[in-house]
């Protein structure tokens, strides 16, 4: 019975929708866009996906193809490291646009990662970016507003409503028939999304990540088709409806995201890389010139290393001095650099998570972080990119180092520019290159991207409590 | 005409309605919160370029007193390069948190050093600014609506549209009245914080103006827009919230539709060079440069410094084999392998900003956020200006360090008062004071 008048109910909406125009051009426009967004995008990841997998494996063969050289050459050299883009990216591209995807990894040194593709967005984006995403946590809701806000008060305005509940139709059944109808028609602007997910990423994406993934979105969208609905049947009129639902959109869709991000840059002042590096480099100094075998601070290194070997000079040591001091150098700016770098990290979290946290005020915040967490693109993924770039260039640097230590003469090194020969004399054969690892990154374990994403669950799900309580206050007052 | 009653008339009328007050005085914490974030954010933008300024002068003259020849000065010593946020950045941070506008360079290849970032937060930034251009761009339009939408309508609806013609003087007096003081207390409520910040930022007079009236500029045309969409013959029997989606339609089209559809069609129009190219390029050149006989070096290099061709030579008694001259003329080498690149990646950067110019046209609130970060300095053009300014500081540092490498004067330590001194070509509020 219930089923049957809220099935009714809901087929009659959708002949007005079908009917009026607004309702069928924001229908149409709404689809249009979806899809236009899924295809542009799903192009441009496809195409920066192989952009990226040619770059890495180019970086890596000019890297082993080097010929004989002294193994500093080969720090200094360097090496690229580039990020592959999420599967789930297609939908929710994130951060990815804002950080740079480039790293250039070499001795001594941190960089930052480089060319972040938003420099070249002319301006055009500061708004938006037609990415699968924005549309649905932005736009799509603006669009079931508009096809939904007199669902319920256009009845009460033409007088139906009256004949509606006289006739027996009672309240629950009515208002799902009008919630139901609100929810099947902005599928269409979901159901695509939704479609292009299970297609790209069953294949390489985690099935649990991928169904909350969805399982979030749809949840969104059936907050705002309920919210529309209750605050459709909340007030009398048509007019007072609209405008208070634009508002709400307005705060939770266009202004609290951005308050977040103003009030975490606020709350949260980080000090730059530019100015972290200047307390680097103070600290690093202490640590002596790792190019510098003379430097004071490697007079104990010096010691042990003679009292080990039981000599008296570097000159009789089994292993290249030099080297030895590169690699330990080496190892100690690491931990120096480490620490800053990790430094920074937290501080750009906690900043995230101050921002984050206007997800108790905003369910498109809420879903956002779910949504960039679970695809892999939120800041989490972009930090966890930059310690896997880290952990390579210590291991392609420290075996480098090692290969400085183990293989190369040190008197064929020290004298290394008397003279061109001399120069030719001091280097390593180039099958040592092989020692570069293959930089293949991959996102989080699903689990913890999952358990990263619990707290914004939860502020989903208070969210859902705080819609279900509107639509029964709604039913409630539900009269003529 | 409109006439002073009328006005005074439509004032009480409008200011007895709560909602009216109401968001007005939304629009009023809005654009006062904006500016304020914008405000702390510029002064501790500036608070940092003091502190690096200062911190980067330390350790120049540390790395100064320390060595002992021009090579190893040129290698340690970095440079700080800064665009300072100008008085009205505040207003609208435009590209600044997407372009990087501060740098330590040195005097190895370019091309390395000048696509390294230190921009903020990633997530902040894809988050967005929350600053008095997105305020006025982006929200005030949507407000304009909702204040606009059923000023007609409303009447209608309420049977007292024709009435209220019969009994005014003149029929356009009423409404042109009726909307001119909603709007007018709603450009005061936006601009009013406005022109306090603006002042507290010694921003300039005319610049202030220029504020004021693309605002104002915009509020107009938006006015326009909803109105004429209000009185639309073919929309008479529409009711007010028909006519409310049809302004958000418009709305939605010009603000979001027309820019990301542009973003894309530009950025598959205008072909890029890959950044990454670029990098991977000059790292090549220089890199390669150690196997290669050092003439092949020499031969790029006095192609483009011919001044230098005759001090290529260099004493293997005191310099052996390695040698500064020729290491920083192979960085050089390896700027000028990347140098077309470069200058491609430049120049898409900024036709991409042309065409967006074009495309603003077709966007109000495009245009405004153009206009507004144009007046604010702090445009891509702004931004593009300022990695020329470092490209030419850069410039002048080697110039400075080819003399001494390849003349070789006998190192002095007060040769380095000659060192070439970055100045940003934006002036901050600051220096305006100082110079008055």
């Amino acid at each position: 019975m219930i089923i049957n008048v809220a099935k009714t109910i809901c087929a009659d909406q959708w002949r007005y929708w079908l009917r009026t125009k607004v309702a069928a051009t924001v229908l149409m426009l709404g689809a249009i866009l979806t899809l236009a967004a899924l295809v542009v995008n799903a192009f441009h990841i496809e195409e920066a996906a192989h952009a990226r997998e040619h770059l890495q494996t180019e970086a890596e063969e000019r890297f082993k193809a080097q010929p004989d050289k002294h193994p500093h050459r080969m720090v200094h050299y360097g090496h690229y490291v580039f990020r592959a883009p999420t599967p789930l990216s297609v939908i929710e591209p994130g951060v990815d646009t804002y950080t740079g995807n480039a790293i250039f990894l070499e001795g001594h040194r941190q960089n930052s990662a480089m060319f972040a593709q938003q420099r070249q967005s002319a301006g055009l984006t500061r708004f938006s970016s037609l990415t699968p995403s924005f549309l649905a946590l932005v736009l799509a809701p603006l669009f079931i507003i508009l096809i939904g806000y007199g669902s319920v008060s256009r009845e009460r305005e033409a007088g139906t409503l009256t004949l509606l509940l006289s006739q027996g139709t009672t309240r629950w059944p009515l208002m799902l028939g009008k919630l139901l109808a609100l929810v099947t028609a902005s599928s269409l602007f979901l159901l695509p999304l939704l479609l292009a997910c299970l297609y790209v990423a069953f294949s390489s994406e985690s099935t649990l990540i991928v169904l909350l993934f969805c399982l979030s979105y749809a949840v969104y969208f059936l907050l705002w088709a309920t919210v529309v609905t209750a605050c459709s049947a909340l007030f009398e009129k048509s007019s007072v409806s609209f405008t208070v639902l634009i508002v709400i959109w307005m705060a939770v869709c266009v202004l609290f995201p951005r308050l977040g991000s103003s009030v975490a840059t606020n709350a949260a002042p980080s000090i730059g890389k530019l100015e972290a590096d200047f307390k680097v480099e103070e600290k690093l100094r202490s640590l002596g010139d790792g190019h510098d075998v003379n430097d004071p601070a490697f007079k104990k290194l010096k010691e042990d290393l003679l009292a080990k070997y039981n000599v008296d000079s570097v000159d009789e040591l089994p292993v290249n001095f030099r080297g030895v001091v590169a690699q330990y150098s080496e190892g100690r700016q690491a931990k120096v650099l480490n620490e800053f770098a990790e430094n920074r990290m937290n501080e750009e979290l906690e900043q995230a998570e101050i921002a984050r946290q206007f997800g108790w005020l905003s369910p498109t915040v809420a879903v956002r972080a779910i949504s960039t967490i679970l695809a892999g693109t939120s800041l989490e993924t972009h930090h966890r990119f930059l310690k896997e770039a880290e952990a390579l260039r210590l291991a392609f640097v420290q075996g480098l180092n090692k290969v400085h230590v183990e293989k190369l003469d040190y008197k064929l090194d020290m004298n290394r520019n008397a003279s061109e020969e001399a120069a030719d004399k001091a280097v390593v054969a180039a099958d040592n290159w092989a020692l570069l690892s293959e930089f293949n990154f991959k996102p989080e374990a699903a689990n913890t991207r999952i358990s990263n994403a619990l707290i914004y669950f939860l502020q989903l799900f208070v969210w859902v409590c705080i819609t279900a309580l509107l639509l029964k206050a709604a039913v409630r007052r539900l009269n003529p | 005409m409109m006439r002073f009653t009328d006005i005074k008339r439509e004032a009480g009328f409008v200011f007895g309605h709560r909602q009216i007050k109401l968001t007005l005085l939304v629009v009023f914490l809005l654009s006062a919160a904006s500016l304020w974030s914008g405000h702390v954010e510029m002064q501790e933008q500036q608070a940092t370029i003091e502190r690096l300024l200062e911190k980067d002068q330390i350790e120049r003259e540390a790395v100064i007193t320390h060595q002992s020849n021009y090579g190893m000065v040129a290698y340690y010593a970095f440079h700080l390069t800064y665009a300072p946020p100008s008085p009205l950045a505040f207003a609208a941070v435009g590209e600044r948190d997407v372009f990087p506008w501060k740098h330590r360079i040195r005097m190895l290849a370019l091309e390395g050093q000048i696509y390294e970032s230190d921009t903020d937060n990633p997530e902040l930034a894809f988050l967005g600014r929350f600053d008095f251009a997105f305020v006025t761009s982006v929200l005030l339009p949507l407000f304009i609506i909702l204040l606009l939408y059923d000023l007609k309508a409303k009447e209608r609806e309420a049977r007292r549209f024709e009435l209220l013609n019969v009994t005014a003087r003149n029929a356009h007096a009423i409404w042109s009245a009726r909307a001119l003081v909603t709007l007018v207390p709603l450009a005061l409520v936006t601009l009013i914080p406005f022109v306090f910040f603006g002042l507290v930022n010694g921003a300039s007079l005319p610049s202030i103006l220029t504020v004021c009236a693309i605002v104002i500029g915009n509020i107009a045309l938006w006015s326009g827009i909803v109105l004429s969409i209000g009185a639309a013959k073919r929309f008479t029997n529409f009711s007010a919230t028909h006519l409310a989606s049809i302004m958000l339609g418009v709305w939605i089209v010009t603000t979001v539709v027309v820019p990301v559809t542009a973003h894309t069609l530009i950025n598959a129009v205008v072909e890029t060079p890959e950044g990454g190219d670029i990098v991977l390029t000059q790292r090549e050149a220089v890199n390669s440069a150690w196997d290669k006989p050092v003439e092949d070096t020499w031969r790029a290099f006095i192609a483009t410094h011919p001044q230098w061709a005759d001090y290529t030579t260099f004493n293997p008694e005191r310099d052996s084999s390695f040698n500064w001259k020729w290491y920083y003329a192979f960085q050089q080498v390896g700027d000028q392998a990347a140098s077309e690149l470069s200058q491609g990646y430049q120049a898409a950067t900024l036709q991409k900003d042309t065409i967006a110019s074009y495309v603003a046209l077709l966007s109000p609130s495009l245009l405004s956020q153009r206009l507004l970060s144009n007046a604010a300095n702090t445009d891509v053009k702004a931004m593009v200006g300022y990695e020329n300014d470092v490209r030419a500081f850069h410039q002048a540092l080697r110039k400075f360090y080819y003399y001494h490498l390849f003349k070789a004067p006998e190192f002095s330590q007060e040769s380095f008062e000659a060192l070439p001194q970055f100045t940003p070509s934006i002036k901050t509020s600051q220096e305006k004071k100082n110079e008055n």
